[in-house]
């Protein structure tokens, strides 16, 4: 009863003219920066941080909340018209929306896509709502061991559930770490990995980081392309959104998404793109037109988008109540929270219930207003895809400059900027996935904090991490989470469906 | 195929000792952190870093260079091989050669969505631009943040635009002109008055 009491105040505070501006202001610049063709949600909160500096906590954190939702259903737009996901997780859209689009079907490609996310999005926030305080009072209990290994699995589960060569992502893990290692030591107050060069002592700049690894190489990439090989916008004409038989074959995949999205979701280091992917191979699986599949089956976007959506409200499950994001995307929000001098996990739902609340409850609302806004917009929307590539990339490397010295107001900070991106885009030249290392770099103060604590408490001894009954526990889950991807494997495998993708 | 095989894991080699260079930089860096008493010294974690990452750069090279003397049987040992591994086992319209490791690099996808046929998802890999283009964009955007406090936002903006546009489409200057002052002065006015971010005003101010 408490968590419908808290729920109740949180809509009250959402529903506030203010609060429910940002809502919308962060569903609409959301959708419309995910639909820019290269730029996922990822790219589009490290760009958008900025904006957010100067804002009161709650109406930022909405904000950015309903920009990474919004920029989810705009990515869902692009993969459909021009085959181009912004992020994994709509690699599939690209697939089979694209192929329903190019029999005419577009509408009913984003229509099937557009319900399914409010379904799946609705119910995973309700999941949220729930599950949310259940984690928080299993949480109490947690000690330095606990939180340590938590974190240890969540890179972990980052790297080995990753498409691609688990080492590269391994090493994209271990990249975040050792950036996040350099400056001040915050214990000890020594200066570490600074290279003698005292400018470093402060470290190195999350946004700034994130900025240069999620715009820049994209953003070089495209404008070093030039001009050629212009991608065909598919028509978008004014055929029916949905008829019955649509309805009939999207509200399955929708069913079966939500609850895989919503689990996959919740484990921690597992992002929504897993999700997606899942639920296409098991609406495959099970569908009676197997052929279909690969040339426009409506299932194959209604259940990932699904999955996907959901699996956005699965992933707040952690970052809200333990404080531990399962994503790239959701360590971004963990590092807004953390900037506003905010710590999410058990703490905050006790002393920032409120807060909290009402972001929870602006979820809601964003999601309404999603479709509510976006299928009778999705003309307008669609026009942004006409964008030339040049005006777009070389405006969005401005905006990145801005951030970044909007952070530091330094020639040093700007440069930092430049050298990351250098470095982001031979990361990505030989194959090392970016994602990975931001979740790393946000965690790596959590990380050494507790695992310092843990052996000063144990007197340098691993041995509580097995003796402790939490612990013990998390442990066995962890090695269910590493076998299961190896049993998911076999089976992708005798299922004989090849799945293979780059991150965009 | 076989040929972009190699090309994959001459990458992949490459990227492995670089890596390994990084992490022998790293953990040398950890000799010049002051070791205090504790047990876990301010210089643990950063030295497990560093080994970490020149074991993993390791494992990488290694791999390539396994891989590249017998591609088909090397493949199953190997811990993250989803394409490899499936094309193997299925054995069926797919050739183990479609990737190396599950990234693929450009051409590759290509390959493999033909191959692949009806059975894949595989989103073929953006189109790689030439190195000579990248150093040239990445040239002038390093000049942009050089000039961007002395000179100010504005003109150092709208330079940087004009000539990023022009290189790209220089047959619409005047689109290109219209937009770089338009943009510049736009977020400058946005930024300032409406954020309260204060933009450097170099020469003009």
């Amino acid at each position: 009863m408490d968590t419908l009491v808290d729920l109740g105040n949180g809509f009250a505070t959402a529903l506030q003219p203010a609060s429910l501006a940002f809502a919308l202001l962060g569903v609409l610049l959301g959708t419309v920066v995910g639909v820019l063709p290269g730029i996922g949600p990822i790219s589009a909160i490290a760009i958008l941080i900025p904006v957010s500096f100067g804002m009161e906590p709650m109406h930022g954190l909405i904000l950015l909340c309903g920009i990474y939702y919004g920029s989810m259903y705009g990515g869902s737009i692009t993969a459909t018209l021009i085959k181009t996901p912004g992020e994994v997780s709509s690699a599939v859209t690209a697939i089979e929306g694209y192929e329903m689009a190019r029999k005419g079907r577009a509408k009913t490609a984003l229509a099937t896509a557009a319900i399914g996310s409010f379904l799946a999005g609705t119910l995973a926030i309700i999941g949220l709502t729930f599950l949310s305080p259940l984690l928080v009072q299993l949480a109490t209990v947690f000690g330095a061991t606990e939180y340590f290994l938590l974190m240890a699995t969540a890179l972990l589960l980052a790297s080995t559930m990753s498409s691609g060569s688990r080492v590269k992502a391994l090493i994209s893990v271990f990249i975040g770490l050792a950036v996040g290692l350099i400056g001040l030591d915050f214990q000890t107050g020594l200066p570490r990995q600074t290279f003698g060069i005292s400018l470093l002592s402060d470290g190195i700049d999350f946004t700034i980081f994130a900025m240069a690894l999620f715009a820049i190489p994209e953003a070089i990439r495209n404008l070093a392309l030039g001009r050629g090989g212009k991608e065909e916008i598919q028509r978008f004409g004014d055929e029916k959104w949905m008829t019955k038989e649509d309805w009939k074959r999207s509200s399955g995949p929708w069913a079966r998404g939500s609850v895989l999205g919503f689990i996959i979701g919740v484990l921690p280091g597992v992002g929504p793109s897993l999700a997606s992917f899942m639920s296409y191979i098991m609406e495959k699986r099970i569908s009676k037109r197997k052929d279909e599949f690969g040339h426009g089956a409506i299932e194959g976007v209604a259940g990932p988008e699904a999955a996907n959506n959901a699996g956005v409200g699965g992933a707040m499950v952690p970052l809200f109540s333990l404080g531990i994001p399962g994503s790239a995307t959701t360590a971004l929000l963990l590092f807004v929270f953390t900037m506003y001098g905010l710590q999410p996990g058990p703490l905050i739902f006790r002393e920032e219930s409120g807060l909290i609340w009402a972001i929870i409850a602006s979820m809601y609302i964003g999601n309404i207003a999603l479709i509510v806004l976006n299928l009778p917009l999705v003309g307008v929307f669609v026009k942004l895809l006409k964008m030339p590539k040049e005006l777009l990339f070389s405006a969005i490397l401005v905006l990145v400059t801005i951030g970044a010295y909007a952070i530091e107001f330094s020639l040093f900070g700007l440069m930092l900027l430049g050298l990351f991106g250098v470095f982001g885009y031979l990361m990505e030249k030989g194959g090392i996935p970016l994602a990975p290392s931001i979740l790393a770099l946000v965690l790596v103060p959590l990380l050494e904090d507790n695992f310092r604590r843990m052996l000063q408490i144990s007197g340098g001894s691993f041995l509580p991490l097995l003796t402790r009954p939490v612990s013990l526990s998390i442990i066995i889950l962890m090695l269910l989470g590493i076998i299961a991807p190896i049993v998911v494997r076999w089976w992708i495998r005798r299922r004989q469906i090849l799945m293979d993708f780059t991150v965009v | 195929m076989a040929r972009s095989l190699t090309a994959a894991h001459r990458r992949d080699l490459i990227t492995g000792s670089a890596i390994v260079v990084i992490g022998v930089v790293y953990f040398i860096a950890t000799f010049s952190i002051q070791r205090t008493n504790d047990i876990v010294t301010p210089a643990t974690f950063p030295a497990i870093v560093g080994v970490a990452l020149i074991v993993l750069g390791a494992v990488l090279v290694a791999q390539s260079l396994l891989a590249r003397s017998t591609p088909a049987e090397a493949a199953p040992g190997l811990p993250a091989t989803d394409v490899t591994a499936a094309s193997e086992t299925s054995g069926s319209t797919t050739s183990a050669g479609i990737t190396d490791d599950g990234t693929t690099s450009a051409g590759e996808s290509v390959d493999g969505a033909s191959s692949a046929g009806e059975t894949g998802v595989i989103i073929a890999a953006p189109p790689e631009p030439k190195s000579k283009q990248v150093a040239l964009q990445f040239a002038l955007f390093f000049v942009y943040l050089a000039i961007l406090i002395p000179v100010g936002f504005l003109l150092s903006t709208a330079a940087f635009l004009m000539g990023l546009t022009s290189i790209y489409a220089p047959d619409r200057w005047i689109r290109n002109l219209v937009f770089s002052v338009v943009f510049a002065v736009v977020v400058y006015v946005a930024f300032v008055y409406g954020l309260a971010v204060y933009l450097p005003a170099g020469i003009l101010g």
